[in-house]
């Protein structure tokens, strides 16, 4: 008995190690599947939750327009909850189970740096639409997004500020995830370089909401300007507490804070800060048309990522598309290098984001715009380019 | 006079800040330590209760008013959606308890503290998926200007975070000394087989203790949403740092949660502005209390050490 028991296992065991193999080869009826990776649920579900949406409008494009080759598009949505520690398992299940042929996401820049790897070795092409880390598109071919890199975004804000506005004392209180540290330490170089002093740089841990003890030594130092690189659930309570103790300082801060529900955290208080962004680019055609979409399906507006996470997954199926060949028993293979190679070469896509083209690299060409926040409305005032170390502003 | 080189005023405001802070653990902590007290077992699923008590008074407060006109019809509006909070999460406690505890009351201690936990993230992800995993704002219904005295602010959210945990701790300790009720809860706690000789109703009066507990809870969330936002995760963190607090006082003991809780918030903005010890390691000044405590006194700072009766 204890010897059939081993015999059915090692079949199965068999079975499914071939059924792996045969994997880039679908069926008649099989879906080709892509992925989303990002939070779902916990503090930062609502990116997740805005990103899968706009991803799930361009699979259901793309199946309303007959799938690819007759086969249809699955989303499989895997949740990350933002933490390293759920990003690892789910990107397992996405390589290794659901055996996708793309991935939009991740979203948090500490997942992306996790899960990187993993992706670039099952040949599986991610478009991050939010992960902003500078050292991303470094970990492999098979890795791009379609944001502008925090390394851009700091390095003009820095010069910004100490050129253009003219701020000489600056503290800093950032959450410790790679995202926020890696924009505030970038920063801190680029403009004590320039001739301004970072005064105070604070830290926080991801999920803090008391930030009163950082603010209070903040306040001691008496700087001319904060700059908080964070994501909006901190950035609405270090608002509120900075008035509360008093700190009636210039507020700046990042593309994090471009997300709507800022207003509905903090209200009026998010009127005047001034953050950074990826400029508006060339005006899109289908920005509108998608807005609009979005916005009657879902009930809400897209944030920008949710724009990002939209195109990322049209590049993907557009590369998935031109990367199938019909086989002669009517199966469809699937080359997960030419649909790296598609990507790449992704040059003056019209995107509903804006015109994306990506560098050798994989990152995104971008400019960056200056945005404030007027009557709870976001705003672009300036727009930068840099040209080598100058700062170009483009009018 | 700086102390540590740290201007005064400068001081007064990490004062504040701790007080405040440690006053939001205490409020978590007199549920916890209460239901300890009474049945030897410890509530994890507090948290949530409180999380959830606090999305139905905030559900009801929206939909009876718009905070942010002011007036006293919104205090009024604010005032019942505090009852009702407190209603919601005693019902939810007390089912709670015969659902996931009372069968297990005769089984190894390890089983209800399991379940415990099983509740709490079953409680947790039901809340992400019923009401979104968005923050959300709880506006204050009173005029929330910081009152400025020097360079230091404290807000009146802070002081009545402050005053509440004083009155709640008081009322409780009151209630448990003196009451009839009081006396039948000592004494469930005590031997819940002589107490049921007695003519208690042992069931009903851990019915009791959830219920009040879980009350107090409610109106802990509240006071904290308003400072720190409405989530479903909103239980979890603060609940296992009221945890600490309620074992750094002595598990068990009304007036032991207020004081370790005070006692925490306190350690944590001074270890973190005196010591110097990193912010992103906050959290850990916590956690090492628990160990030291639970290493050199496990009984807590304000149990006196008795003799077990043979």
């Amino acid at each position: 008995m204890k010897r059939f028991t081993l015999l059915i296992m090692s079949v199965s065991l068999l079975f499914a190690f071939s059924c792996g193999k045969s994997g880039d080869k679908l069926k008649p009826g099989d879906t080709i599947k892509i992925g989303f990776l990002g939070p779902m649920t916990g503090d930062a579900g609502n990116y997740g939750k805005l990103m899968s949406q706009a991803v799930k409008i361009a699979v259901e494009e793309q199946n309303a327009a007959g799938g690819i080759e007759g086969h249809k598009i699955q989303l499989i949505v895997e949740d990350t909850e933002g933490k390293v520690e759920k990003a690892n398992p789910a990107i397992e299940k996405l390589a290794g189970v659901d055996k996708v042929f793309g991935i939009v996401g991740s979203v948090f820049s500490s997942c992306s740096l996790a899960v990187a790897p993993k992706a670039e070795a099952s040949k599986i092409v991610m478009i991050s639409p939010s992960s902003t880390h500078k050292d991303l598109p470094g970990k492999g071919k098979y890795i791009f997004r379609d944001v502008m890199s925090d390394a851009l975004q700091s390095t003009v804000f820095g010069k910004y500020l100490a050129q253009v506005e003219k701020v000489k004392k600056v503290a800093i209180l950032y959450v410790k995830n790679d995202y926020s540290q890696g924009l505030a330490l970038d920063f801190k170089t680029e403009f004590e370089k320039n001739g301004g002093t970072v005064v105070a740089v604070e830290t926080a841990l991801q999920g803090d909401k008391d930030f009163k003890t950082q603010l209070t030594k903040i306040k001691g130092t008496n700087p001319e300007a904060l700059y908080v690189p964070n994501y909006v659930a901190e950035i609405a309570q270090i608002l509120e507490q900075a008035k509360q103790l008093g700190i009636k300082v210039k507020i700046y801060s990042a593309d994090g804070f471009s997300n709507p529900q800022i207003f509905e955290l903090a209200g009026d208080l998010a009127n005047g800060v001034i953050y950074t962004n990826a400029a508006e680019r060339k005006a899109s055609k289908g920005k509108v048309e998608f807005m609009k979409k979005y916005s009657s399906k879902w009930k809400e507006n897209p944030d920008a990522f949710s724009l990002n996470a939209y195109d990322g997954a049209k590049l993907i199926l557009a590369a998935i598309k031109k990367s199938v060949k019909k086989e002669s028993d009517g199966s469809l293979s699937i080359d997960r290098a030419a649909i790296q190679k598609a990507v790449a070469v992704t040059k003056d896509y019209d995107g509903v984001s804006g015109n994306i083209t990506f560098t050798a690299e994989g990152d995104l060409v971008a400019n960056i715009g200056i945005y404030t926040v007027e009557n709870k409305k976001y705003k672009q005032i300036k727009t930068f380019k840099l040209d080598g170390e100058k700062l170009v502003e483009i009018k | 006079m700086d102390l540590f080189n740290i201007p005064a005023n400068e001081l007064i405001q990490h004062l504040i800040n701790g007080l405040t802070l440690g006053a939001i653990y205490s409020l978590i902590a007199l549920g916890y330590t209460m239901v300890y007290g009474i049945l030897k077992f410890i509530n994890f699923a507090h948290g949530e209760i409180l999380m959830l008590g606090t999305y139905s008074g905030y559900f009801l407060y929206y939909m009876l008013c718009d905070p942010t006109k002011g007036g006293s019809y919104v205090i009024i509006a604010f005032a019942v959606s505090l009852l009702f909070a407190m209603i919601i999460s005693a019902i939810l406690g007390i089912t709670i308890e015969r659902i996931a505890y009372k069968p297990l009351r005769k089984a190894p201690r390890l089983a209800p503290l399991l379940s415990a936990i099983g509740v709490s993230i079953i409680l947790m992800n039901l809340a992400s998926l019923m009401f979104g995993t968005k923050s959300k704002k709880f506006d204050y219904p009173f005029d929330n200007t910081p009152i400025h005295f020097g360079d230091a602010s404290i807000t009146p959210n802070q002081i009545m975070i402050l005053v509440v945990g004083l009155i709640m701790m008081v009322s409780l300790k009151l209630f448990v000394d003196r009451s009839r009720l009081g006396k039948a809860m000592r004494a469930t706690s005590e031997n819940q087989a002589v107490a049921a000789l007695m003519g208690i109703n042992v069931n009903s009066i851990i019915s009791l203790t959830f219920a009040i507990g879980s009350a107090l809870a409610a109106v802990a969330g509240i006071l904290i949403a308003m400072e720190f936002k409405v989530y479903p995760t909103m239980g979890q963190l603060a609940g296992l740092k009221a945890f600490i607090a309620a074992v750094v006082g002595g598990i068990g003991n009304i007036t032991g949660a207020m004081v370790g809780g005070i006692l925490l918030g306190l350690l944590e903005t001074f270890g973190v502005v005196i010591i110097g010890i990193p912010q992103g390691l906050k959290d850990t000044i916590a956690f090492s209390v628990l160990i030291i405590i639970l290493l050199v006194k496990p009984s807590g700072l304000l149990i006196k050490n008795r003799r077990e009766k043979v």
